[in-house]
């Protein structure tokens, strides 16, 4: 019986356990992939400072950091199933059954797919896929590319698999069906692509300074978007062209691309074909949260924190007694909040196992301002209306537990 | 141009759009409807890759708005394993 059992071993369950062990709990991290760090491994970027950021570095300090601490890390586990029992949990795994006092699932996120003609065909990979492809398993994912789909996440990603010396030809649209509203319409796109204009040389400075104007402007500014599409780091980034099909017999031969209106409708007659032996589709993320939901724990679905999420509050507890949540299944949003989120969790968890201290308060309120500095500080934000969202959240939980 | 293209939707069944699409449109049918009638989300990976664009059409076509509950229940196994795993029940104290 461990006293807290973490499911994730990212920049949340690292940073958790870290805080466990600081205070001496009996803690077992377990995570489905071959090596610890969750997604910081595939991370590469420059920050504004002129800093890089990279994952492999941010994933080994923190593992020094619990190794220093004598933390137990099983990786390859994966959990398929929890039960609530006595005093605790008992978490169901491909090498047997664990039971914990406390449970933080820490889990992530998942990619949603873009679904368009072609799209299950061999050389179709997510972008995340091609993030892990790139940098974790140095990995080609092919010698030239398109990505489908425009949002913060493919841009950043565009940019590594360009580092890598992976040619991506350009960035586009799926074409509008029943499914990809929220990614093949440019207008919407336009909106969600506010937060990294300022990551583009002028031409998007420019169309940036129009979003504050309003509805109008930005209409304008799709209306007027360059055929030749506007480039970030030398890669076209379009919003008037959708890619219609993927073409190919075993595998991704080319793509058909098409121009679109400003409000996502194909133009006739403006087809191409353009000769790729790989696709990246973009669809975005969502908080990656069946074990939550197996439990029993309530849900609410928040836009802003990317969909269906467990309800929690700030101090990172559920309803259900005994289960915490951090990092980006409690919402999407970057590694540093995963981070500060995982070591919170850790310490409340800390509380509940009896510690009683005026230091431990300290900390806990030391670490709830930590992750609401990362969140205002953060250079990217996967939603603009984050703050909102956690806002909803914590009335949710309010009301949950005071009726 | 439009529906000519078959856009598979969930992998493991192979079900396409057009069947769902015409599925919710004949039966006004839930999440859960859907799925009983499609196989859409009964497969491999317990609906972790088409249970988003599921929701998607099902607010497309049926104005379903999100909900409290996630709309196809997620059941274990959340992930593939043995039935020789499912019923040894090891214990690991380690």
């Amino acid at each position: 019986m461990h006293d807290v059992l973490i499911i994730g071993a990212g920049p949340a369950g690292l940073a958790a356990a870290i805080a466990c062990r600081e205070w001496e709990l009996n803690v077992l991290v377990i995570d489905e992939f071959p090596q610890p760090g969750g997604r910081l491994l595939g991370q590469l970027h420059q920050e504004p400072s002129g800093r890089w950021w990279n994952g492999i570095d941010e994933a080994r300090n923190l593992l020094d950091k619990a190794n220093d601490l004598d933390t137990k890390i099983r990786c390859g586990v994966s959990a398929y199933h929890i039960e609530k029992v006595d005093h605790g949990f008992k978490v169901h795994t491909n090498q047997g059954v664990y039971e914990a006092t406390n449970l933080l699932i820490a889990t992530g996120a998942a990619e949603s797919a873009v679904p368009i003609p072609g799209w299950t065909l061999p050389g179709v990979i997510s972008i995340g896929a091609a993030q892990v492809m790139t940098n974790v398993y140095r990995v080609r994912v092919g010698h030239k590319g398109i990505i489908v789909g425009v949002n913060v996440l493919s841009v950043a990603i565009a940019r590594e698999l360009q580092l890598a010396g992976v040619e991506v030809h350009s960035m586009a649209l799926p074409a509008l069906n029943l499914v990809n509203e929220e990614h093949g319409h440019p207008k919407k796109v336009m909106d969600r692509l506010l937060p990294i204009a300022h990551l583009a040389p002028s031409a998007w400075v420019r169309l940036g300074r129009y979003f504050a104007r309003g509805t109008w402007a930005r209409n304008l500014a799709v209306r007027f978007y360059p055929r030749q599409g506007v480039k970030i780091w030398g890669i076209p980034i379009h919003l008037r062209k959708a890619v219609t099909k993927i073409n190919g017999n075993d595998q991704v031969e080319s793509v058909t691309v098409c121009d679109i209106t400003p409000d996502g409708d194909l133009i006739p007659g403006t087809e191409q074909t353009i000769s790729v032996d790989f696709v990246c589709i973009a669809g975005g993320l969502y908080p990656l949260a069946e074990l939550a939901a197996v439990l029993g724990c309530p849900f609410r679905y928040i836009e802003e924190l990317g969909g269906y999420v467990p309800v929690h509050n700030e101090q990172m507890e559920t309803p259900l007694d005994g289960l915490f949540v951090a990092g980006n299944i409690t919402g999407i949003e970057n590694a540093k909040v995963a981070r500060a989120q995982g070591t919170l969790a850790g310490l409340s968890i800390v509380k509940r196992m009896g510690q009683v201290t005026g230091e431990l308060e300290e900390m806990i309120d030391d670490a709830k301002e930590r992750v609401q500095r990362e969140r205002e500080e953060a250079i990217i934000q996967f939603h603009p209306g984050i703050q909102q969202g956690r806002i909803k959240m914590e009335a949710v939980y309010k009301k949950i537990c005071t009726t | 141009m439009k529906g000519l293209e078959k856009i598979i939707i969930c992998r493991c069944e192979e079900v396409d759009l057009e069947e769902i699409r015409q599925t919710v449109s004949q039966y006004g049918s839930s999440a859960r409807e859907t799925k009983l009638r499609t196989r859409a989300g009964m497969g491999y990976c317990g609906g972790r890759i088409c249970r988003p664009m599921l929701d998607a059409i099902l607010k497309k076509i049926m104005g379903d708005k999100p909900q409290d509950q996630i709309p196809l229940k997620i059941q274990p196994p959340v992930r593939p394993v043995t039935l020789a795993r499912l019923g040894d029940g090891l214990h690991h104290d380690d």
